[in-house]
C-alpha cells in the first residue's frame, strides 16, 4: 500500500522517534509512506485560538500539496495535525468563497480529493486482511496496555466523520490483540492529558494526567500505548512529576503503537528509539522476553 | 443574597449575536441539561463557570463576565462538551471565539501564560512555515520573563527557568531536542497566503460563512 504522509513539526523535533517508527514499521508491514513535498505547520490548536483564517489556511496549503500528489490517501500520525487537516478539508468543502480566497494564493490548489487517514485507519486494512497476524514473529504475551487515545482521535470541533467509537474507540485494541497483547478496558482512554497545558498551565495538566494514571494502574495495566506525539510526550516527560505530586508508586512506560508493532514483527527496539523515552521503556520489554 | 439581573435587551442580543455568528454555534438551542459541565475535565478548576453557565452568561448579555472568566483560559480544547451536547453546541468553539473577542477588546488575559503560548506558537510557525520548538519556547519564555520582570517577580523568573532547564536537559540527554532549523521552501507563497489572504478573510471571519 502506498500512502502520502504528513509528519508535522513535532515528528521532526521532540518526537522524531515517531517519524522514524512510522516509516520503518509501516514499511515492514507493507505500507510505504511518501512524505508530502514542502509541507508546512498545520497551526495546531493555537491558530484556531488566534485567527479563524489561519486555522484553515495553514492546513489548506498542505491539502493542496496532497491533492496534487499521486496518492489518494494521506496518513497523519499526529492527532493535532490529523484533526486540523480534517477540519480544514471539511470547512473548505462547504465554504466556496473561503476556498476561492485560499486557492487564489496557492500553486497547488485544494480540490478535496485526498482521503485523510489517522495512523490507526492506515493500519486497519493490514489487520483485517490477516497480514499483520502473519508477520508477527514475537507475540506480545504479558503486555497489558491501557490504550490511550486522548482527545483528537475521536472528538472534533466540527462535524467530521469519526472513524471509531467516539467514547470507547477500539482501533488500538484490535491491533494489540492481533499482536498477542491483552489490552484492558478502562475509563480514561479518551480523557484529556492537558496537551499544551503541560507547558502553560502545568498544575491543571498534572491533575488531569494523575487521573489517567490512577485508573490505568487500578486496572492493572503495565504500560500506556498512544498514537499522539503530544500525549506520549506529556505522559512520559511529566510522569515523574505526576507520581511525586499525587503519591503514585508505579511508573509506566508510554509506547507509541508503532513501537509495539515493530517489536512484534521483529524490529530491534533500539533502532526505533524505544531507549529514548523519559520513563524507561526497555525494561518491560526485557522482562517479558520481547527482545534480547 | 440574590443578585437581581439587570436586563438590557440591546446588549444581550448584540453579544449573543456576535458570539453565535463568529463561533457558528446556536446558543439558543441550549436547554441547560449540563451534560457539557459533567464531562468538562477542568470543571474543578473553573469554579462557578461551567460551559452551560458560560452560554447562559452570553445569552443574558453579560459581556464583561463572558470575556473575562476562568473557563475561557482553562479550557483544554478536548471537545468533550460539544461531543456530548444533545444540541450539538461546541462550547470549546465559543471559548475560542471569546478568547479572540477578549483580545480585540484589550481585556487582559486571566492567564497570560496561555495567551503567550498561543501567540508564540503562531508567531514562530508563521515566520518560517514550520514550528521549531526551540524558537517557539524561546519566544514563549521571553514573554513570561518580561512579564515577571515588569512586576519585579524575580523568584518567578528563577523558578520558570529552573523548571524549563530541567526538562530541556532531560530532552537533550534522551536525544529529543533538535537544533536543526526546519523551514519550508515555499516561504513566499506561505507568507502571501497568510497575509494577503488573511486580510481579505478578516471580514469573512466575522461572518458565520467561515465557520460552517
Amino acid at each position: 500500500m502506498e500512502l502520502a504522509y504528513y509528519p508535522g513539526c513535532s515528528l521532526k523535533a521532540s518526537s522524531e522517534i515517531y517519524d522514524v517508527q512510522c516509516k520503518r514499521v509501516l514499511s515492514a508491514i507493507g505500507i510505504n509512506l511518501h512524505e508530502l513535498d514542502d509541507w508546512n505547520c498545520c497551526g495546531a490548536t493555537s491558530a484556531s485560538k488566534m485567527d479563524d483564517f489561519l486555522a484553515i489556511a495553514m492546513p489548506a496549503r498542505n491539502l493542496g500539496i496532497a491533492d496534487a500528489s499521486e496518492y489518494a490517501e494521506l496518513v497523519i500520525p499526529c492527532s493535532a495535525c490529523y484533526s486540523r487537516m480534517l477540519v480544514a478539508q471539511k470547512v473548505l468543502e462547504s465554504n466556496r468563497s473561503l476556498l476561492d480566497e485560499i486557492n487564489g494564493e496557492l500553486s497547488n490548489k485544494v480540490i478535496g480529493r485526498t482521503r485523510i487517514l489517522s495512523i490507526l485507519e492506515a493500519i486497519r486494512p493490514v489487520v483485517n486482511s490477516g497480514d499483520l497476524a502473519q508477520r508477527v514473529t514475537r507475540k506480545l504475551e504479558g503486555l497489558k496496555p491501557a490504550c490511550y487515545y486522548g482527545c483528537m482521535q475521536t472528538r472534533f470541533p466540527y462535524g467530521v466523520t469519526v472513524p471509531d467509537d467516539v467514547e470507547n474507540p477500539q482501533g488500538m485494541e484490535t491491533i494489540l490483540e492481533t499482536l498477542g497483547a491483552t489490552p484492558l478496558d478502562w475509563s480514561y482512554k479518551t480523557d484529556c492529558c492537558g496537551a499544551s497545558a503541560a507547558v502553560n498551565d502545568n498544575e491543571t495538566s498534572i491533575t488531569l494526567m494523575s487521573k489517567i494514571m490512577k485508573d490505568a494502574i487500578a486496572r492493572q495495566a503495565n504500560c500506556f500505548v498512544t498514537t499522539c506525539p503530544l500525549c506520549q510526550l506529556n505522559l512520559d516527560a511529566y510522569q515523574e512529576k505526576v507520581r511525586t505530586t499525587y503519591g503514585i508508586a508505579q511508573s509506566m512506560p508510554v509506547y507509541f503503537i508503532t513501537e509495539l508493532i515493530g517489536v512484534a514483527v521483529g524490529l530491534p527496539p533500539k533502532d526505533l528509539g524505544v531507549d529514548r523515552h523519559f520513563v524507561d521503556a526497555m525494561v518491560l520489554l526485557r522482562e517479558l522476553n520481547l527482545y534480547e | 443574597m440574590t443578585t437581581v439581573l439587570e436586563f438590557r435587551p440591546d446588549q444581550a442580543s448584540s453579544l449573543a449575536g456576535e458570539v453565535m455568528a463568529r463561533s457558528g454555534q446556536n446558543l439558543n438551542a441550549c436547554y441547560q441539561c449540563r451534560r457539557c459541565a459533567s464531562g468538562c475535565p477542568v470543571g474543578e478548576e473553573t469554579g462557578y463557570v461551567t460551559p452551560d453557565r458560560l452560554i447562559r452568561m452570553i445569552v443574558l448579555g453579560k459581556r464583561e463576565a463572558a470575556l473575562d472568566n476562568p473557563l475561557v483560559w482553562k479550557c483544554v480544547s478536548c471537545f468533550t462538551c460539544g461531543t456530548r451536547c444533545p444540541n450539538d453546541i461546541m462550547t470549546a468553539r465559543i471559548v475560542d471565539t471569546l478568547k479572540k473577542m477578549a483580545k480585540e477588546a484589550h481585556v487582559p488575559p486571566l492567564s497570560p501564560r496561555v495567551a503567550a503560548f498561543h501567540d508564540s506558537f503562531v508567531a514562530a510557525a508563521k515566520r518560517v512555515g514550520r514550528l521549531n520548538e526551540l524558537e517557539f519556547m524561546g519566544r514563549y519564555e521571553w514573554k513570561n520573563t518580561l512579564r515577571s520582570l515588569a512586576k519585579l517577580k524575580f523568584t518567578e523568573v528563577f523558578e520558570e527557568q529552573k523548571n524549563q532547564a530541567g526538562l530541556g536537559l532531560t530532552m537533550l540527554r534522551k536525544g529529543r531536542m533538535h537544533f536543526r532549523i526546519q523551514k519550508i521552501k515555499g516561504k513566499q507563497e506561505f507568507r502571501r497566503l497568510i497575509t494577503k489572504g488573511g486580510e481579505r478573510a478578516r471580514d469573512l471571519s466575522k461572518s458565520p460563512a467561515s465557520q460552517e
